[in-house]
């Protein structure tokens, strides 16, 4: 018992703490200092604000992201493990992305998407100049730069983890299948997918989680928010509003409405969770 | 007459299995060009005026002298550093003493606090950070690189302690029994025998926390407002606007605050990926 009481008293006082305020400063106009309870009206205001819906219209664009996020690496993960030479290299070099800050991959990502940046130079060489997509300028185009380096960004981490369940997949199971004569194709569809099932789950967990909470430093840096709201998600209209405006009530409301998402998503990923256990 | 049918099909078998060999090359060398692009890209230009830049030949330190003259880069490493690795403790701290409680002494009450520890895991940041900001803006923590540790720790110790719990878990009952046995008490058992063991897992949670914590940026950023606590990471965020276009620059001030992360990801990957894969389970 004992020895629980550092960490119970980290989470307790940091995290357990703060979300009951977070819920209970959510029902109330709050501005840090005195609050009043004004009830549930202010989550009729918040989802009858224009603002928000877009808001939360942008959360629900970057979920097409995650089909992506997790269909790519799991390609190039099946193709490093047919025996592939050097797949530790491989492995190391796409993993890479994984140890440098968001905020940094934003700055080079700017520089790929900007007007007369790589992208653009990269056209040009190919003779389709005339297109000139100029992504991070246009309120209906910026989010999916964002999402772009959002795949990119998460690439490495869910090839680990396809590369690990890979890994799980006894080599006899694919002897058996060709004396049966199944074609690699077969075998690929009718075992290693099916045997994959967990860890395919397991990356859209932590895909979906990482999409919605752990891009701000990316939208910080690439677009802050903009243009319009046009790249503003839930965890990044928490931080305008509680922050850059003051508005903390308003801003506890999104914090709740994003914990309720990301807890939803989370008992998937406690269910496997307990498949260890 | 039906030998040289039979070869002919050998030679066509192996020739197809020679391009989807080249095929799976081909890919991978793409993948590796689009994975590694970006940093050659801030390496070539980190290293160049922005004239040349412009031009797009030559290389000189110039861009260098003017990141330094323009952000404080020595501090700021040093802030990081202190963050890190204050926050890296105390984390170490409570996830090693906890885990070895749940996972190995599992007294009455232990499955109710690792569930707890468990559900934590899935607060997000941005959901208490208002209050958070306003409970430690309130003690007078903010500004002061305790109070940016407290909320790093509390960050990141559900999931190391639930790494540690996994960990004491899969070691052999004998090895405590036999410490028993010995006439050790609990502490005892905890720092000669546990402790030397889990050197494995504390240093997964040091690698995995130390490029967390590196490369964050929303914590410093609210907690760590005035410039002489600022980490790297939000230094350069926050870089001021008028050195934006500046290109060389930034992408110098990138590399340097990218690099330590960096490092310890070459030389620790191997524990990375492990505690990037427990909890899945095998």
């Amino acid at each position: 018992m004992l020895f629980t009481i550092p960490v119970l008293a980290l989470i307790g006082s940091l995290l357990l703490y703060p979300i009951g305020q977070t819920v209970y400063y959510s029902f109330t106009s709050w501005d840090g200092y005195t609050s009043q309870w004004i009830g549930p009206s202010t989550y009729t205001h918040l989802f009858h604000s224009p603002d928000f819906v877009r808001v939360l219209e942008n959360n629900a664009t970057i979920l097409l992201a995650i089909p992506v996020a997790i269909l790519l690496p799991l390609a190039v993960a099946l193709l490093i493990n047919s025996h592939v030479r050097g797949w530790r290299l491989f492995r190391s070099v796409f993993f890479l992305p994984t140890a440098v800050s968001w905020v940094v991959i934003g700055f080079v990502a700017v520089r790929f998407f900007a007007n007369d940046g790589i992208l653009h130079d990269l056209l040009s060489k190919l003779g389709l100049g005339a297109v000139h997509p100029d992504l991070l300028a246009h309120e209906r185009s910026a989010l999916l730069a964002v999402m772009i380096t959002f795949i990119w960004s998460m690439f490495g981490t869910n090839l680990i983890i396809f590369l690990a369940g890979l890994a799980t997949i006894d080599q006899e199971i694919y002897d058996a299948a060709k004396v049966d004569g199944a074609s690699p194709l077969a075998a690929m569809f009718r075992i290693t997918i099916p045997l994959l099932k967990r860890f395919i789950q397991f990356t859209f967990v932590i895909t979906l989680i990482t999409a919605f909470t752990a891009l701000f430093s990316l939208i910080f840096v690439m677009t802050q928010g903009g243009p319009g709201f046009g790249t503003t998600t839930l965890e990044f209209y928490v931080y305008q509003y509680g922050f850059a405006q003051s508005f903390y009530g308003l801003g506890a409301t999104a914090g709740v409405v994003l914990f309720v998402v990301v807890f939803a998503v989370s008992m998937v990923q406690l269910r496997l969770l307990r498949v260890d256990d | 007459m039906s030998t040289v049918v039979v070869s002919r099909g050998r030679v066509r078998r192996v020739w197809r299995r020679r391009l989807v060999r080249a095929l799976v090359y081909l890919a991978l060398a793409v993948t590796t060009i689009v994975m590694l692009y970006p940093f050659w890209y801030m390496g070539e230009d980190a290293f160049r005026s922005l004239e040349q830049y412009q031009l797009g030949s030559g290389f000189s330190l110039a861009s260098w002298r003017e990141l330094f003259q323009t952000l404080p880069v020595g501090r700021q490493l040093l802030n990081s550093t202190i963050l890190t690795s204050g926050s890296i403790a105390l984390i170490l701290a409570a996830s090693t003493t906890a885990g070895y409680a749940l996972g190995v002494l599992r007294y009455r009450f232990s499955s109710v606090v690792f569930l707890l520890v468990v559900s934590s895991m899935m607060v997000p940041l941005q959901s208490i950070i208002i209050p958070e900001f306003v409970n430690l803006a309130r003690l007078g923590f903010v500004n002061h690189f305790y109070g940016a540790i407290l909320v790093y720790a509390a960050l990141g110790a559900p999931f190391s302690t639930f790494l540690m719990t996994a960990y004491f878990r899969r070691l052999p009952d004998d090895v405590i029994e036999a410490a028993l046995m010995d006439g050790l008490g609990y502490f005892a058992i905890f720092f000669r025998i546990m402790l030397p063991l889990a050197v494995p897992a504390v240093v997964t949670i040091v690698v995995l926390q130390f490029i967390q914590i590196w490369d964050d940026l929303l914590v410093g950023l609210l907690f760590l407002q005035t410039p002489d606590v600022r980490p790297i990471t939000v230094g350069l965020a926050t870089i001021p606007s008028q050195h934006l276009l500046n290109v060389p620059v930034l992408m110098a001030g990138s590399l340097i605050s990218a690099a330590p992360a960096i490092a310890v990801y070459l030389v620790f990957q191997r524990y990375l990926i492990a505690g990037l894969t427990t909890g899945i389970g095998k």
